[in-house]
Parts: C-alpha cells; sequence; structure tokens
C-alpha cells in the first residue's frame, strides 16, 4: 500500500507539471464575442493581447462580422455570449422583446471635434445644411443604427426635414466612391472611412459636420450587450469579463494617438497605419449611464423608433454600471 | 512510332479566349493608371498582383486557400454522397419519388445565400454552418442526376443481369452504378462550381475564416488591392477547380465519351 502510495506520488509529482498548461488551459472560461473590426474595440483587443482577460480567467474567441446588427442574431441563438453592437440596434431588439442586456460600455462620442463620424459632400454641391439636403439622397451603412439615427438628427437640427430626405443603404467601404461618383447627395461616414474618403477624394468631397458630437455630444455610441438571462446566471463570468476589459480601456486612454495603439488597431482591422494617424477617435468608456441610454431612446422616439422601453436602469446590468 | 501521331506544339491563334482574358487585364491596368476610373477601389492589375506575390509569399493566402477547399470540399463530399444515395432512392422508387418529390423541387430553387442565415442560427458561424452550405448546394445537382441516370440506365443492361443471376447488391455496384456515373459527375461538375461560391460567401458573411472573410476584411480596412487580389485568387481557383475537373472526368468515365457522347 505504501509503495503504490509512492508511486502515485511520484507518479503524480511527474506528472503536474508537464499537465499544468493543459489544466490551466481548461480552467479558463471561454466566452465568443462577436465583433466588428473597428476602431470601437480597441480595448478588447488591448485586453486580449495584454492577458488582462487570460488573469481574470477568461478565454475571449472573437468573430468578426461587418456590422453590428449581425451579431445580435448570434447573441440569442447562443452562438455567442456578447456582440459588440451600436446602441441603436440593441435598443431596437429590446424593443422587439428580446433580452438584450448592455453588459459592457464601449464608446461615446466626443464632446467636442474632431469626432469618428462625420457628414461628406461634393465639393461644389453648395450643400452645408440639412435644409439643404431635403430632396436628396443621403447614404447610412444601414438603416436604423446609430449613424442614421444621428444623421437624421444633424439634417433635422440643420434646419431640414428628415421625413423630405430620401436615405439610402450603402456600404462604408463604398459611400466615397457613390458620393464622388453623384449617385447619392451626402454620407455618413465613420472612421476610418471618413479620413479615407477624405484622402483619396480630397479634391472631390469635404467634410460640412461632425453628425453625432454636433446633435448628441458625449452620446452613447456603441456596448457589448448579452441575454438577460445569461447575465443573471453567470454574472460572475461577466464581471470578469468587466475587470479585464476596463484594463484594456485604460491601456487604449494611455496610449490615444501614439504608434503602440495605432499598431494595435492595424493589427486586427488591417487599416494600415498611416491612415490611422489622422482618424478622428471615439471616447473609451468603461460604463453605461442610464442617462445615455435615456437620450438615445427619446431621440428614437423624435425619429420614428418609438415603442415600449423598459426602464434604462433595467437594462444596465450592474458591470456595466460606474 | 507505335501508338500513333506526333503531336504539334499547340500554338495560340489570334481567335484563343486567352488574349480576350490578357486584353481585359491590359484595359484593367490602363483603365487605373490613366484615370478613366478614378477610385482608390479600382488599383492598377500590376499593384494587385504585387500584393498577391505578397501575401502568396507570407504564407497567408495559400493558408486561407487551403481552408477554404478544405470546407469546399468535406461539405462536396458528404452532399455528393447523400445526393447520390437519394438520388438512388428517387429512381428506384416511384413511392420515394412521389413521397419526397414535392419536397425537394420546392427546396431546390432556392438560392443558397438566403438560407445562410436560418442555419447560422442552428448550426453556428464555424465549419459545421460552411460545410453545410458546401453540402447543401451539392446535394441537389447531384440528386437530380442521380435519379434522372438511373431512369436512363438501359433496362437490357439491368435485365441481361438479372438472367444471369447476379445478386442486387453486385448489380448495384458492377453495373447500375458505372452506367450512371457520367450524370453523377455532371451533376457534380455543376456543384462543384456552386460550392465554390455559396462556400465563400458563407465565409464572407461571418467567422473568421477563408477566402470570403479575408475579401471582407480588406475591403472594410480600405486596402484594395489585397482585396482584388483574392477575387483574382478566386477565378483562378475555379478555373483551376473545372480543369482539374475535367480532367479527372476523362480518367473516370473515358468510355462514355468513347461511345461519342458529351458529358
Amino acid at each position: 500500500m505504501t509503495e503504490i502510495t509512492r508511486r502515485a506520488a511520484l507518479g503524480a509529482s511527474l506528472a503536474l507539471p508537464l499537465m499544468a498548461p493543459a489544466l490551466r488551459a481548461q480552467a479558463l472560461t471561454r466566452l465568443r464575442v462577436s465583433v466588428i473590426p473597428v476602431l470601437d474595440v480597441a480595448p478588447l483587443h488591448a485586453a486580449i493581447r495584454h492577458g488582462y482577460f487570460a488573469a481574470e480567467g477568461i478565454e475571449i474567441d472573437t468573430s468578426a462580422t461587418t456590422g453590428g446588427a449581425t451579431g445580435l442574431p448570434g447573441v440569442v441563438a447562443g452562438q455567442f455570449r456578447m456582440a459588440f453592437t451600436n446602441t441603436v440596434s440593441a435598443l431596437l431588439g429590446v424593443r422587439e422583446g428580446l433580452d438584450f442586456r448592455f453588459a459592457a460600455a464601449a464608446v461615446r462620442s466626443q464632446a467636442a471635434p474632431p469626432d469618428n463620424m462625420a457628414i461628406l459632400v461634393r465639393k461644389g454641391s453648395g450643400i452645408t445644411s440639412g435644409r439643404q439636403l431635403e430632396g436628396k439622397r443621403v447614404a447610412s451603412n444601414t438603416r436604423n443604427n446609430v449613424v442614421w439615427l444621428r444623421g437624421m438628427a444633424w439634417i433635422d437640427k440643420t434646419g431640414g426635414d428628415w421625413k423630405k430626405v430620401t436615405a439610402v443603404e450603402v456600404p462604408f467601404p463604398q459611400m466615397a466612391d457613390a458620393l464622388a461618383g453623384g449617385q447619392i447627395d451626402a454620407g455618413l461616414f465613420s472612421e476610418p472611412f471618413v479620413t479615407a474618403a477624405l484622402q483619396t477624394h480630397g479634391d472631390k468631397l469635404e467634410r460640412i459636420g461632425w453628425f453625432i458630437q454636433e446633435t448628441a455630444p458625449s452620446s452613447s455610441v456603441a456596448q457589448y450587450v448579452a441575454m438577460k438571462e445569461d447575465l443573471e446566471k453567470n454574472g460572475e463570468v461577466f464581471e470578469r469579463f468587466a475587470r479585464g476589459l476596463h484594463k484594456g480601456t485604460d491601456w487604449v486612454n494611455e496610449r490615444l494617438g501614439k504608434p503602440e495603439l495605432l499598431e494595435l488597431i492595424s493589427g486586427f482591422s488591417r487599416v494600415p497605419v498611416e491612415r490611422l494617424k489622422d482618424c478622428g477617435f471615439t471616447v473609451y468608456v468603461k460604463d453605461v449611464t442610464e442617462a445615455e441610454i435615456a437620450e438615445v431612446i427619446a431621440t428614437m422616439t423624435r425619429f420614428g423608433l418609438g415603442g415600449r422601453y423598459p426602464a434604462p436602469s433595467e437594462l444596465i446590468f450592474r458591470t456595466a454600471k460606474a | 512510332m507505335a501508338g500513333g501521331t506526333i503531336a504539334a506544339p499547340r500554338r495560340f491563334r489570334p481567335t484563343s479566349g486567352l488574349f480576350l482574358v490578357l486584353g481585359l487585364f491590359l484595359l484593367w491596368e490602363v483603365s487605373a493608371r490613366t484615370g478613366m476610373v478614378d477610385s482608390p477601389n479600382w488599383p492598377p492589375l500590376s499593384r494587385v498582383l504585387a500584393a498577391l506575390v505578397r501575401d502568396t509569399l507570407s504564407g497567408e493566402m495559400p493558408m486561407l486557400v487551403a481552408s477554404t477547399l478544405a470546407r469546399m470540399f468535406v461539405g462536396l463530399a458528404a452532399g455528393t454522397l447523400a445526393g447520390v444515395a437519394l438520388g438512388l432512392l428517387f429512381g428506384a422508387s416511384r413511392f420515394a419519388a412521389r413521397m419526397l418529390g414535392p419536397t425537394v423541387e420546392l427546396l431546390r430553387p432556392i438560392p443558397i445565400p438566403a438560407i445562410i442565415p436560418p442555419l447560422v442560427l442552428f448550426l453556428g458561424l464555424d465549419n459545421t454552418m460552411k460545410v453545410t452550405i458546401a453540402a447543401i448546394t451539392a446535394f441537389f445537382p447531384v440528386l437530380t442526376n442521380t435519379a434522372q441516370g438511373l431512369r436512363a440506365v438501359e433496362a437490357d443492361q439491368i435485365a441481361m443481369a438479372r438472367t444471369f443471376g447476379v445478386p442486387a447488391w453486385r448489380r448495384l455496384f458492377r453495373v447500375t452504378l458505372p452506367a450512371i456515373l457520367p450524370y453523377v459527375m455532371a451533376g457534380l461538375r455543376v456543384a462543384l462550381a456552386l460550392a465554390l461560391v455559396t462556400t465563400v460567401v458563407a465565409e464572407m458573411i461571418a467567422g473568421e475564416q477563408g477566402v470570403g472573410h479575408y475579401l471582407v476584411l480588406m475591403q472594410f480596412a480600405g486596402r484594395a488591392e489585397e482585396m482584388y487580389a483574392a477575387v483574382l485568387v478566386l477565378a483562378v481557383l475555379g478555373y483551376a477547380l473545372n480543369r482539374g475537373f475535367l480532367w479527372l472526368e476523362r480518367r473516370l468515365i473515358g468510355w462514355f465519351f468513347a461511345t461519342g457522347r458529351n458529358g
């Protein structure tokens, strides 16, 4: 008996160091997150690269889609635990009865220019305000998302009637060509497409406004969204996620405009560093406030996206609160 | 000199399709260089080729192509097996054809990209979904061609095998399957071209895999050279797959073409 115990002890002492990496890998909780390869998800990638999630016992598996709204059905179906998505798309899902909750904060618009999104028109078109866009074609990457909503709000604020504007869907990569070619009269651009459009079509296009910053400075743009049931059941996992993400946010905020950050973003988005240097960034934040969600719901209601929404306090899970 | 004539070296005639391809490439280069098409999204072919060389030498493009092809071929194999099995059932049993026919005819015309969203819901975003897409793409053309082939197998062949007392399973493998192989191959050729398209479309919609994802990523990163390099690779891949399939077809069912029929 004693001999067997010794053998077992000897075996275990030899095997354990060999098994350690496997055991550590087993201990990590795997979270699959739907992301868009844009500037806004830099904190997530920073946290992955610098091991902030691993330190929390989390392994993040990202899956890139080209639009935030594409990731939400994946969250409903259980394919993703979370999706990075714009606030408006998430709230529309909630309005339709889907139990989305804000699990972690991501970005807000800037308090002052330059911002991450801008409205561009053709040079010489004479268009400088929403009033002059009445009866014209304005492109948004998707209808009924944050880009469209704030674009319509900008038209309204600058004297136009948003209902008299023809909103057309044009993907960001094609927007500059469509605008320069005269297929649309204005485009609601997001970075890095603002910079790309002005760099490559600078002789033809010009920026006439920062449509989010000018209508709603420091307003809600995007968050990480999860299902209410999952959050309530596995709140501790999401707390660890939020802690790791916050460290990533700090890392990013400490390096704004610095080569390290631009290289990180270029790594996952494949956008050349030279282009990123000129981009306007959003504000990377760590909390979602009730006031910002209430403001988005109020704006959505003004622009035809009203309905029955729960109170903002119910929509923000504790991991997304300050 | 036994065995035949010496083949004359092949020369490109002015009517060769290759000249049109070269002409289009030239037009691409000139239109981008001279500003005929003035957009950063229309880079000269030479820069696209340079990007292709870079991505190939870095090993990224070969890896992407290999992963796309692996998914496509696994799906193609699964879809072909299922298509042949159900096609045989359709061809052999009128009852089965009556029962399942309307369902197949309803599902067959649905464009494959239209069923990707529900498949994402049930199968996720990874290989399972993409392989299933390729399998469904292969399934219908193979199914219909197999059933059609079975009906076209000459009754005399089956009757003769029966007369000689060939057991049913042997008749299937020695008479029926070889006889319907040209039809299955014809279905497979259609499926092959479509499977590449649908696999890439599935990769473009979701997940971080394959040439399709790379194409979209480069488009959103504003790297037109790399994006068109992926498009060129897909064009060459489609062409090579078709040529390879024709070669295989001649090897497998040479006897069919020797009878003067055309696949």
